[in-house]
């Protein structure tokens, strides 16, 4: 065929022009309508699905997509009905198990009857922008089984019995529960949160808020969370096993609100059950409990926290206050001590470590230890102990952990200047008399501290250790020059100096002649090597072995402080010496002498020397003789008073007296050096930065700080600025 | 400029060469000014004398040839003409200062004891802040933490009268720089006020 020729003829091709017979449209929808009916009634059997598919795809291909539609819409519409009445004639508890049934049915015949239309729903849905087929059967059966009247509301308050009965202890239909669920759930977010979890919400709240009504006036706290917990893991159980699992936390949220929220304080603060009572008896258990539950409602940790820390504060403020406490200083450092290993168990049991209540923790101990001002010469006194004989057979790890323990007891001080007066005072006492019982403990306590506050802080203590090796060289050293004087008396002398050691007043007192001779012959010797050094004897701090013979013969050695052996060796050569003789002949200052005589004349066990009066107290016209009924078991009589004791008020005073002193010049060098590298400084910011370096010794007063500014302004290193009265100003 | 010197010699010491305490205290009988009127301080700020109690031939010309005096009723009735400059505002911030440093009679002294303090406070700042001065004096004279007063804190305390609302104290900042010896100056005010 010539295309030129006949215009009018065009061949299209895939197009049938088939003759449109109107009535071909309505044979071919009775077709379908009688197919969805067969479908329906479970007839499907003996359906040709090419066939039907075939109908369908002609339908729409002749452009009847809107008659089958509709016509899909209508027949599915009144099965519908239809079902929906046979489900509102179910009694009982078969209501949800018809409606189940007809689900179940419904979803098949759907399926099958999209097989069939799925050329409209490829094409002239889309085009039309038509609700598709499967989608629309949801839709129909929501509107019209659902949302029928006589079933929505039925429906929900089956559900709703279901749970109730459930949760008062009865053994549900779980399956039946899930598919049911299910089916709202696949109706759309929107039908499953309208038709069910709103009011399954609201009506758990009223259920919960009567539960814990009822618990709070029967339990006590313990038992109580014990029942939340309960309820709170029931609830996350149902929903894994038959709601949608975004309902957990919204459920979670309602239990934790009416259950631990609601109720958050009266159960913490619950008289004899409420927190403080499980802190104060270990209650590890309780406390993991309320923790886990506690953490998940708003405030709920800060609330445990709190209480925890006023208790903590409250009981440290009693244990640093109580007089009865304090007169044994170890007693109230192991007090300290043992509080803490209760909380750090109590934060690490139940509390999971949790960072936020270490912190709470450590302010607390921070705040009431530095409430008593003794504490830092309390802490130094209690190393003192466990160094001097506490530690005496603990394995190495285990002194560790108990130096580690201290440190951490150390860092809380704000006072720490302090501290390390006390302890430069122990740590003397004790090197001199000999009686530590670790030197590698003693070592490791000291590079803690210089791990903690740096090299200045020990550096005179690690001087004090050297002193006390280089001591013992030169007593060899000496002793190797002299072998003259192996026979005579043993000298050993510690060469202290100055600037390491705690200061004392150096007082002389008269030595016995074979004494002095020897400690002359050691100062020519030692001055002979160390030119251009001075020696002054400290011989209120020395110790002597002496060898006594007793009347009845009884033979024993006597330890006893440098003092009482010049007492003790004048009666070589007298029987009978008044106190103003000894006073005289020892040249020992008059309060040291009274304590020097009374321990060895009043003392039971010690009393080596007889005094006339008996009395207690030493008087200066009591006369002393030689004890000859003197009797001891033991050979070794230890007289000597060496030890680190508790100060005394005025010591007190005086110690802090030297504290504050100290305290000047350091605040004056940290004001000085701020100022020379800002040159120009406000006020307030110099009393922070000046608080801020000093920290780590003690706390800056601000009024102190203030009073050395104006000394630093009148001996014109600083000046006020001419216009600005708050500006300091470096003056190089 | 001859009778300013004539005048100078009149009052002078011989030997020294200076008008001392003595020719001074001539000087005002003559005035009929007491001898410890605030306005001779006045004199001496404007001679910018630096030793108390006496005038040099060269303090003596300065004051007299600012005053335009070359006799003694002449400088007695320039008396008030120089209070009145003193009082300005622009000029007693100086003569304040001035007081205080005339005070300073050894080599090297920084402060002045507190009865003496007392007596110059009365002295200078008396006339225009009498209760805080009166107050201020009290305090001194019961506290036991200053023994001395220096320059600074003298400053200080007319800082105070200026800008510290009196008796209330509503706007007195302790964390500003004021010296210590306000801080418990206020501080013990407050006491007695409750």
């Amino acid at each position: 065929m010539s295309n030129q020729k006949k215009r009018n003829f065009q061949i299209e091709a895939f197009k049938h022009r088939v003759v449109v017979d109107p009535k071909y449209a309505e044979k071919t929808w009775s077709i379908l309508e009688h197919a969805i009916h067969e479908i329906y009634n479970h007839n499907a059997s003996g359906l040709s699905f090419e066939e039907l598919y075939r109908n369908a795809y002609n339908m729409v291909l002749h452009k009847f997509g809107e008659k089958l539609y509709s016509g899909l819409v209508a027949t599915m519409t009144a099965h519908l009905k239809e079902i929906s009445k046979s489900i509102e004639a179910a009694q009982g508890d078969l209501f949800l198990e018809e409606l189940n049934r007809k689900w179940n049915d419904h979803n098949k015949a759907l399926q099958m009857i999209r097989d069939i239309l799925m050329y409209m729903d490829r094409t002239y849905i889309p085009n039309t922008h038509k609700t598709p087929v499967h989608e629309l059967g949801l839709n129909l059966w929501r509107d019209n089984v659902i949302h029928s009247s006589k079933i929505q509301s039925r429906l929900l308050s089956m559900l709703l019995e279901l749970v109730h009965r459930e949760r008062t202890g009865e053994v549900i239909d779980r399956g039946l529960m899930r598919n049911i669920i299910k089916m709202l759930m696949d109706l759309g977010s929107s039908v499953y949160q309208e038709d069910f979890e709103k009011p399954f919400l609201e009506v758990s709240a009223e259920f919960y808020m009567g539960e814990s009504q009822k618990f709070i006036e029967c339990c006590d706290c313990g038992d109580y969370l014990k029942k939340a917990d309960l309820r709170l893991n029931e609830e996350i159980e149902r929903v894994t096993h038959y709601l949608d699992v975004k309902s957990e936390v919204k459920i979670t949220n309602v239990v934790e609100k009416e259950m631990i929220a609601n109720h958050m304080m009266r159960l913490v603060h619950m008289e004899n059950s409420g927190l403080v009572n499980m802190l104060l008896d270990d209650k590890y258990e309780d406390l993991g409990r309320m923790y886990n539950l506690f953490r998940r409602v708003p405030n709920g940790l800060s609330t445990i926290r709190d209480v925890m820390t006023s208790h903590l504060r409250e009981i440290g403020k009693q244990l640093v206050t109580d007089a009865e406490k304090l007169r044994d200083p170890v007693e109230f450092v192991q007090r300290l001590l043992d509080e803490k290993d209760k909380y750090d168990s109590i934060i690490s049991q139940a509390f999971s470590n949790d960072k936020t209540f270490q912190n709470a923790l450590n302010s607390s101990f921070e705040y009431f230890i530095n409430l008593n001002n003794r504490s830092p010469e309390f802490i130094s006194l209690y190393v003192d102990d466990k160094l001097r004989k506490g530690l005496k057979g603990v394995s190495e790890e285990d002194v560790e952990i108990i130096l580690d323990k201290v440190m951490m007891l150390f860092r809380y001080l704000q006072e720490k200047d302090v501290f390390e007066k006390y302890y430069k005072q122990h740590l003397a006492k004790r090197l001199l008399s000999g009686k530590t019982v670790s030197d590698d403990a003693e070592r490791s306590l000291i590079v803690k501290l210089k791990t903690e506050c740096g090299y200045q802080f020990t550096s005179k203590l690690e001087g004090m250790f050297t002193d006390m090796k280089t001591s013992q060289d030169t007593m060899q050293g000496f002793y190797a020059s002299h072998p003259e004087l192996t026979d005579g008396p043993t000298l050993v002398v510690q060469v202290l100096t100055t600037g390491s050691w705690p200061t004392q007043p150096s007082i002389t007192c008269n030595l016995p002649a074979e004494m002095s001779a020897l400690c002359e012959k050691f100062r020519s010797y030692y001055l002979g090597t160390h030119t251009g050094r001075r020696l002054s004897w400290q011989t209120n701090m020395g110790t002597a072995d002496i060898k006594a013979t007793f009347g009845k013969g009884q033979k024993h050695e006597l330890n006893v402080s440098t003092y009482q052996m010049c007492v003790l060796m004048l009666f070589n050569n007298a029987d009978r010496l008044s106190y103003k003789e000894v006073e005289q002949a020892t040249g020992i200052p008059a309060s040291d002498l009274k304590r020097c005589l009374q321990s060895m004349a009043c003392v039971k066990g010690k009393n080596v020397l007889r005094k006339e009066p008996m009395s207690k107290d030493i008087g200066e016209d009591d006369a002393f003789f030689v004890n000859d009924k003197f009797t001891s078991k033991f050979y070794k009589v230890k007289i000597g008073t060496v030890v680190a004791q508790k100060e005394s008020e005025p010591e007190k005073q005086e110690t802090r007296q030297r504290v504050e002193e100290d305290r000047k010049p350091q605040i004056e060098a940290a004001i000085v050096r701020i100022m020379k590298s800002r040159r120009v400084l406000d006020h307030n910011n110099i009393i922070a930065e000046v608080t801020k370096q000093l920290q780590s010794r003690f706390l800056a007063n601000p009024t102190e700080i203030k009073k050395r500014i104006e000394s630093l302004i009148e001996r014109d290193f600083l000046e006020r600025d001419n216009n600005d009265r708050k500006l300091y100003r470096y003056l190089a | 400029m001859e009778r300013i010197d004539n005048l100078f010699y009149s009052f002078a010491n011989r030997s020294s060469g200076m008008i001392d305490p003595e020719g001074i205290e001539t000087l005002c009988s003559d005035m009929e000014v007491d001898h410890t009127d605030v306005r001779i301080l006045m004199l001496a700020w404007k001679m910018k004398a630096e030793k108390q109690g006496y005038f040099t031939l060269e303090e003596w010309r300065r004051g007299l040839k600012a005053l335009r005096v070359d006799t003694v009723s002449k400088l007695r009735k320039a008396l008030p003409e120089l209070e009145k400059e003193v009082r300005r505002p622009s000029n007693f911030v100086d003569f304040y200062s001035y007081s205080f440093c005339y005070c300073l009679t050894e080599e090297k002294q920084k402060s002045i004891d507190i009865e003496s303090i007392c007596q110059l406070l009365d002295l200078v700042l008396g006339s225009q802040f009498r209760a805080q001065v009166d107050y201020f004096i009290e305090y001194l004279k019961i506290q036991s933490d200053y023994k001395v007063i220096n320059l600074d804190q003298w400053m200080g305390f007319f800082r105070f009268c200026n800008e510290i609302s009196f008796p209330d104290l509503s706007n007195y900042d302790p964390d500003l720089a004021w010296p210590l010896v306000l801080d418990n100056f206020v501080e013990w005010m407050q006491a007695k006020q409750s």
